[in-house]
């Protein structure tokens, strides 16, 4: 039955995403954007089924994130069901999101975006990997960013049940608490984070900030975009990846809006293009101009650097310090440079580890009292967290007995989506000319768009094991001139 | 020789998961074949739903890995089988990643970080028709080869 093939790698796999580049006659660009693939029939998967379920559910539509789905999910129930977590339960839930937050961001700065900038902008394509990254920052740094990460994971696996698709969230609270020996293994753990996270701001200031060539290509024109901004804040208006308020700043840094996660709907309206499957979310307020930036356009980013210009600083105070070095060095709030996402990641990477070590040594969440029952008859439910893409938004309404009869996610990449078609749009306008579409152009056209830490259709995991990107140039006619594959 | 079969896939997205769904039949086959032996033939099968990177944590320590996993070239009929090996999916690990790392990459980049990574990799990788539906269940034309590909895995296993 089985035969030995070599696969034909532009062929290889259909339902990729894609970057369509579209030149005019004089070879510059005329328009570009992205595709990604269509996932269909979630919402008709889940209706019909018990609400209870859909922390399970949920963090399997995605091998990227799925604690960030459990824990949207884990929300919504509490509020669907009308009950608040006890205070222990609250903090387990974000100590997992947590550890979360601070191993993804570890993955994406040294392996996924990385090789941009620790490698080079201008290296070659055979180098600008994983690989390359090892080569730069050497193998005991490599085995480093392995340890810390698994011991991240370790805590998520404990607390979580499982490390890949967690199952401790369940309406008014978790199903397990913290015991004194894995309380002291997550105080090691939170503490061994912080110094990670503050060896790899060190990394990131070495290795590009005192790089003068690297720094004018993250403040250049190409990569920049005044938008509105979004994220999740506490009562000091301070970053929180758990749980507050939702604020959104203008192009200027002033509070454009800031409501409960349950008033989501009249804040945020989705546009649909007839190109792309993926819908296209603006402020309802501002109203959907096109793929355009400024004040009058309702198009906001989330994620990293988004969440830093929506809130007025850290909760922590080392990364309180690296958010101030951050605007201090690129000329005060808010930032709109696209590559700056890398850094603010790295700011958030630290914030995470702190907070971490700070549940960690919180003694109450050693309290055994972690769940409250719910009584409540359910009908509706909201529940909002950042997810390390930005902010993850689940909705779902039931009948008197908890059978979902609508469900509708808005999830981090896809707030994200105008934006990143923009800023490929303006990345490819301003670096093709004259139809040259060299592998180094493109690639910095390809900056734009992984600087966002994009999660496509992130729940196909076939092989060759990972996403891939196709990148075709147009021209006039539309007649393909060249085709590339990541 | 330790060896591991690792199905890999999305358990909720039709054919993705058939990769999942034989890792779990011939853990069965095999508790009814050795049922005095746990584990069977010391053989671990492990199912999981995770990016590139990841699987890394799962294969290293073994010597053999037996990788089972859905691809969609539209070039095949449903359910035919690829055999793989690593240098068949090595054209990628020279490239950047859009998101996720391919699995040479990983293979590579586990070997210099000094984990001890399988030296015998065999990949079946199945064709799939629908990878894009939410559906607990494969489409029927995956469905019905399961058993055979069931079989030829075990086959080979036991041909060790």
């Amino acid at each position: 039955m089985a035969k030995k093939i070599t696969i034909d790698p532009i062929t290889r796999l259909e339902g990729h995403g894609k970057i369509e580049i579209f030149l005019n006659d004089a070879g510059n660009v005329d328009r570009a954007f992205l595709q990604v693939p269509e996932l269909r029939g979630f919402e008709k998967f889940c209706e019909g089924r018990a609400v209870e379920e859909m922390p399970r559910i949920t963090p399997k539509i995605c091998g990227v994130c799925p604690t960030a789905h459990h824990m949207a999910s884990g929300k919504t129930l509490d509020d669907l069901y009308k009950v608040d977590p006890p205070p222990a339960a609250k903090k387990i839930r974000e100590l997992v999101n947590s550890s979360f937050m601070a191993e993804d961001h570890t993955l994406h700065f040294f392996f996924l975006g990385g090789p941009d900038f620790i490698v080079g902008p201008q290296a070659p394509a055979g180098e600008r990997n994983i690989l390359g990254v090892i080569q730069k920052v050497g193998l005991d740094t490599g085995k480093k960013v392995i340890s810390i990460r698994k011991r991240l994971r370790d805590i998520i696996t404990k607390q979580g049940g499982k490390v890949i698709h967690p199952v401790c969230n369940l309406p008014g609270g978790v199903s397990k608490g913290v015991t004194k020996e894995d309380r002291e293994e997550y105080i090691q753990t939170g503490k061994d984070a912080v110094e990670f996270a503050k060896f790899t701001l060190k990394a990131f200031e070495d290795i590009v900030l005192k790089n003068k060539e690297y720094v004018d290509v993250i403040v250049g024109d190409i990569y920049k975009h005044k938008t509105y901004y979004m994220g999740l804040v506490d009562e000091n208006n301070k970053v929180n990846f758990y749980d507050g308020d939702i604020r959104v700043v203008d192009p200027e840094g002033k509070e454009f809006a800031k409501f409960k996660p349950s008033e989501y709907l009249n804040h945020i309206e989705e546009h649909v293009e007839p190109w792309s499957y993926m819908k296209f979310p603006y402020l309802k307020d501002v109203g959907w101009k096109g793929f355009v930036d400024g004040k009058d356009s309702g198009v906001y980013r989330v994620a990293p650097l988004a969440r830093l210009n929506a809130s007025d600083g850290m909760a922590t105070p080392l990364a309180q310090a690296e958010y101030e070095k951050l605007y201090d060095t690129l000329g005060g709030k808010p930032v709109h440079s696209t590559l700056a996402y890398h850094w603010a990641r790295l700011v958030e990477l630290l914030y995470a580890a702190e907070r971490l070590l700070e549940l960690a040594q919180d003694k109450e969440i050693l309290d055994p009292n972690v769940r409250n029952i719910p009584t409540a008859v359910p009908d509706e439910g909201i529940g909002v967290v950042e997810a390390p893409r930005g902010t993850l938004i689940h909705h779902y309404k039931t009948d008197k007995k908890g059978i979902l009869t609508d469900v509708n996610l808005i999830v981090a990449t896809q707030n994200n989506a105008a934006a990143i078609s923009m800023s490929i749009e303006r990345a490819a306008k301003l670096l093709i000319k004259n139809g040259d579409v060299s592998d180094r152009l493109l690639n910095m056209v390809e900056m734009a768009f992984r600087a966002y830490d994009p999660c496509l259709a992130c729940a196909t995991h076939s092989l060759p094991g990972k996403m891939p990107l196709e990148i075709k140039i147009r021209n006039r006619e539309g007649r393909v001139i060249k085709t590339l594959m990541r | 020789m330790k060896t591991l079969v690792l199905g890999i896939g999305n358990p909720i997205l039709s054919d993705d998961s058939v990769g999942i769904k034989i890792a779990i039949e011939i853990e069965n086959r095999l508790r009814e074949k050795y049922p005095e032996q746990n584990p069977p033939l010391g053989i671990t099968v492990k199912e999981v739903s995770i990016e590139g990177f990841s699987i890394l944590d799962e294969i290293a320590g073994y010597d053999r890995l037996i990788l089972i996993d859905s691809i969609k070239t539209g070039k095949r009929k449903p359910g035919d089988v690829y055999k793989l090996s690593i240098e068949n999916l090595s054209f990628t690990s020279h490239l950047s990643s859009s998101h996720g790392i391919d699995l040479a990459t990983v293979i590579e980049l586990g070997e210099k970080l000094g984990y001890k990574i399988p030296q015998i990799i065999d990949i079946y990788a199945i064709e799939v028709e629908d990878n894009t539906t939410f559906a607990e269940e494969c489409t029927q034309k995956v469905r019905i080869k399961i058993p055979m590909i069931v079989d030829e895995i075990i086959e080979a296993i036991d041909g060790m």
